[in-house]
C-alpha cells in the first residue's frame, strides 16, 4: 500500500509547510499533494479550509507553490508531487500556462475538484494537462453512477481518487463499512490505480484498505497532528 | 429570419450562457445536481406541480402583488411615468419566497426530508424557514457569524419558525462562508437534504430554476399594465445582488426589443478597493470572469483569483459574485449595469417613503436611486417599472442608526 499525504502551501507559514513536506517524504509518503490555497475551498472541511485562510493571510501565491514543488523535487526526486487547488486559481493564472509551469516544476499531476470533465469545453483543463504530460487526477464518489464512472474512466490518468464517504475532507474515527463493495465496483471500470481518501486518520484505516486500493490518502489529520505535536507527530502518523 | 428567443436560451437545460454558468462542483455533488435538474425540467411541465405552486403563490404568499403607479413621485420627477412592483407585499416581505416555494415543492417531489439554506441578512433564511414550516420539512440555516450577530431579530424569527440557525465561523464569517458551509452540509447529507440556494447563482440548475420561479414577477407586470390600458414599459430597473429579483423582473420582457433593462449594483462607499477588500459590490465595474461556488461568472477577485470581501449598506447585495445569466445578458448588451452609492440609496429610501408611503428594502432602494436619475430625463409618455423587491421594515436597525441615530440609540439603551 502506497501513501499520499497532503500539505497546504503557506500553512502555517511557507517555511513550515516545506518542513512538514520534507518530514512526510522522509517518513515514507510516496505521493504528496501540495494545495495552493483558495478563498472558497468548497470541497474542504473546516480544518483544511481554515488552513487555506491562514495561508492566504500569509500572502501565499501560486508561484510560491511552484517554487516549493521544485525544492521538494530536488530534495526527493523519486517522489510523486501533485498540486491540489480549485479551478479559479488555474483560470486566473491561465490554464495552459499553469500546466506548463507545473510541469516545469516536476509536478506529477493535478487534483482540481471543481473542474469536472463535463466542463472541458469551457475549461480546456484535460487538454492542457495532456499537452504538458501532467496527470489530471479524476475523482469518484460512492454515489457516482455507473454511466458516469465509464465517462470518467476515459479521462482517468495516473490514478483515480476515490472519496471514501459522503462529506468533505476531514478525519473520521471509523471507515464506512460499504467501502469494500464500492471499491470493487470502481475497480471494474477503472484501469489505473485507486487512491482512497476522506476520513483516513490512522494506521488501522490504512491496514483495512489492504488489497482493496493502491494508495491511501491522509489529509487533514496531518494538520491536526502538526497543531498538536509538531513534526514528530506528523512523522508518527506514517511510521506508527 | 426571426431572432432566436432569449427567453428560451436563458432557461436552457444545460445551464450555460455563453461562457457563463455551468456546473463546477466536486464529483460528489454532480449526481445530486443532475437529479435536481432532471426533476425540475419534469416538474415545470407537470400541470399538477404548476397548480400546487400557483395555489401557494396566490393563497399563501398573497400573489399577485400590486403594481402601483407612483403618481406623486412621477409628478415630482417631471418625466416618465413610474410604476412600482411591490414584491414587499409577499409573505415574509420580499420576492425570495417565490423561489423558496418552488424549490420546497421540488424537494417534496424528490422525497427530501430536510431543507438547508445560506443567508446573509436573514431574509432568504426566513423565507426558507417559513416554507419548511408550511410544507413540514426540517430546516437548517447557515449564517456567517458576523451576520448572525448583527441580524439578531431574523435569527429569532427563524428559530421561532422551528429552524436551526448555525453561525459559520470560517473565512470572513459572511454570506460566502455560509454558502460554502451549506454546500459542505449537502456533501455530507446528499440523500435526505435539499439545498435551497437563495438566488440565481450557484451550479446548474439553480440559476435556471430560480429564474423560472421568479419569472412570475414580470409576467404579472405585463398583465397588470395591459389591464390598465398601458403598453409595455420603456424601461425596467432592478437592484442586482445575486440577481434573483432582477431576473424575475427582466425575464418576461427579454424578447421585447423596445424594453430597456437596467440592473443596479451596490456602489457602497465608492468604486475603490484594496488587494483583499472592495468598498462596493459592483461586479460589473471591476470584476472579472472566474469560477467559484460552482459556477462561472463575474467575480470581484484579486490577480490570483481569490474572491474579495465586499461592502454594501444592504446585506442582500453584499456579495462578490453575480448570476451567470446576468453576466451573459450584460455581455451581449441586453442589460445595462450601473451602481448606486450607499448615500444615494438612503436618500432614495426616504424620498419613496415620503412621496408614496412605501418603505423599500435597502436592496430595492438601489433601484429607486436609479429611477430618480433616469425619470426626469425621459418623456412624459414613457414609463418605468422598478422592482420593489422587499419592504424596508427589516432594515430598521440600519436605517434608524443612519437617519435618527441619537434618539434610536437612546431608545435601545432604555430597553436594556
Amino acid at each position: 500500500m502506497k501513501l499520499m499525504t497532503h500539505i497546504v502551501a503557506g500553512y502555517p507559514t511557507l517555511g513550515e509547510s516545506e518542513q512538514i513536506a520534507r518530514t512526510l517524504l522522509d517518513s515514507g509518503s510516496g505521493f504528496l499533494e501540495i494545495q495552493i490555497p483558495f478563498s472558497d475551498p468548497i470541497a474542504d472541511g473546516p480544518v483544511i479550509a481554515a488552513a487555506n485562510q491562514i495561508a492566504l493571510q500569509n500572502g501565499t501565491r501560486p508561484r510560491d507553490a511552484f517554487i516549493l514543488l521544485r525544492k521538494l523535487h530536488e530534495y526527493a526526486p523519486d517522489k510523486k508531487l501533485l498540486i491540489m487547488t480549485y479551478f479559479n486559481i488555474l483560470k486566473q493564472y491561465g490554464v495552459e500556462k499553469f500546466c506548463r509551469d507545473a510541469a516545469r516544476s516536476n509536478c506529477y499531476g493535478l487534483i482540481v475538484p471543481d473542474a469536472p470533465i463535463d466542463e472541458e469545453a469551457h475549461t480546456h483543463y484535460l487538454a492542457s494537462c495532456k499537452k504538458y504530460g501532467l496527470h489530471a487526477i479524476q475523482i469518484i464518489s460512492p454515489i457516482t453512477p455507473e454511466t458516469r464512472l465509464k465517462k470518467i474512466a476515459q479521462a482517468a490518468s495516473g490514478f483515480v481518487y476515490c472519496v471514501a464517504r459522503f462529506g468533505v475532507t476531514g478525519a473520521q474515527k471509523k471507515l464506512p463499512q460499504e467501502l469494500g463493495g464500492y471499491l470493487q465496483r470502481v475497480r471494474k471500470s477503472i484501469k489505473v490505480a485507486l487512491a482512497v481518501g476522506f476520513g483516513i486518520s490512522k494506521r488501522a484505516h490504512i491496514a483495512a484498505l489492504q488489497n482493496k486500493a493502491d494508495i491511501a490518502v491522509i489529509g487533514s489529520q496531518i494538520i491536526r497532528e502538526y497543531q498538536k505535536s509538531g513534526l514528530s507527530g506528523v512523522a508518527k502518523i506514517i511510521t506508527g | 429570419m426571426k431572432k432566436p428567443s432569449l427567453k428560451k436560451y436563458i432557461l436552457n437545460s444545460r445551464g450555460t450562457f455563453g461562457e457563463y454558468g455551468g456546473c463546477y462542483v466536486p464529483e460528489m455533488l454532480m449526481p445530486i445536481m443532475e437529479e435536481l435538474a432532471f426533476e425540475f425540467f419534469h416538474a415545470k411541465k407537470d400541470p399538477k406541480f404548476r397548480a400546487q405552486l400557483k395555489d401557494l403563490y396566490n393563497n399563501y404568499s398573497g400573489r399577485p402583488t400590486p403594481l402601483t403607479f407612483c403618481a406623486n413621485l412621477t409628478k415630482k420627477m417631471g418625466g416618465a411615468k413610474i410604476y412600482l412592483k411591490n414584491e414587499g407585499q409577499n409573505l415574509t416581505g420580499a420576492h425570495k419566497i417565490n423561489h423558496c416555494l418552488g424549490q420546497a415543492l421540488l424537494a417534496k417531489r424528490l422525497k427530501k426530508k430536510r431543507l438547508i439554506a445560506e443567508t446573509g441578512a436573514g431574509q432568504h433564511g426566513l423565507a426558507t424557514a417559513t416554507v419548511a414550516a408550511k410544507l413540514g420539512l426540517k430546516c437548517t440555516i447557515y449564517m456567517g457569524a458576523k451576520d448572525y450577530d448583527r441580524q439578531r431579530p431574523n435569527v429569532f424569527w427563524m428559530e421561532q419558525l422551528g429552524a436551526t440557525v448555525i453561525p459559520v465561523h470560517a473565512g470572513g464569517q459572511i454570506l460566502r462562508d455560509a454558502i460554502n458551509e451549506a454546500l459542505r452540509d449537502l456533501l455530507t447529507n446528499p440523500q435526505d437534504t435539499h439545498y435551497l440556494l437563495g438566488t440565481v447563482c450557484g451550479p446548474h440548475p439553480y440559476p435556471v430554476m430560480n429564474t423560472y420561479f421568479q419569472s412570475i414577477v414580470g409576467a404579472e407586470i405585463r398583465k397588470q399594465l395591459k389591464r390598465e390600458g398601458a403598453g409595455v414599459p420603456d424601461l425596467l430597473i432592478a437592484s442586482v445582488g445575486g440577481g434573483s429579483n432582477a431576473m424575475g423582473l427582466f425575464y418576461e420582457f427579454l424578447d421585447d426589443p423596445d424594453v430597456k433593462l437596467i440592473g443596479v449594483e451596490a456602489g457602497g462607499k465608492g468604486i475603490t478597493e484594496t488587494q483583499k477588500k472592495a468598498q462596493h459590490a459592483a461586479r460589473f465595474q471591476t470584476g472579472r470572469t472566474g469560477v467559484a461556488e460552482g459556477f462561472q461568472s463575474k467575480f470581484l477577485q484579486d490577480k490570483d483569483g481569490q474572491l474579495k470581501e465586499t461592502h454594501s449598506i444592504s446585506a442582500g447585495l453584499d456579495y462578490s459574485g453575480v448570476g451567470p445569466q446576468l453576466a451573459y445578458l450584460e455581455e451581449i448588451g441586453r442589460v445595462k449595469m450601473t451602481y448606486a452609492l450607499d448615500r444615494e440609496v438612503l436618500s432614495a429610501y426616504t424620498l419613496l417613503a415620503q412621496t408614496e408611503g412605501i418603505f423599500a428594502a435597502l436592496e430595492s432602494a438601489h433601484a429607486v436611486a436609479e429611477v430618480i436619475k433616469r425619470a426626469p430625463k425621459m418623456k412624459k409618455k414613457q414609463s418605468i417599472v422598478f422592482n420593489c423587491s422587499g419592504r424596508g421594515d427589516k432594515d430598521l436597525f440600519i436605517t434608524a442608526q443612519k437617519l435618527d441615530r441619537k434618539r434610536f440609540r437612546a431608545y435601545l439603551k432604555s430597553q436594556l
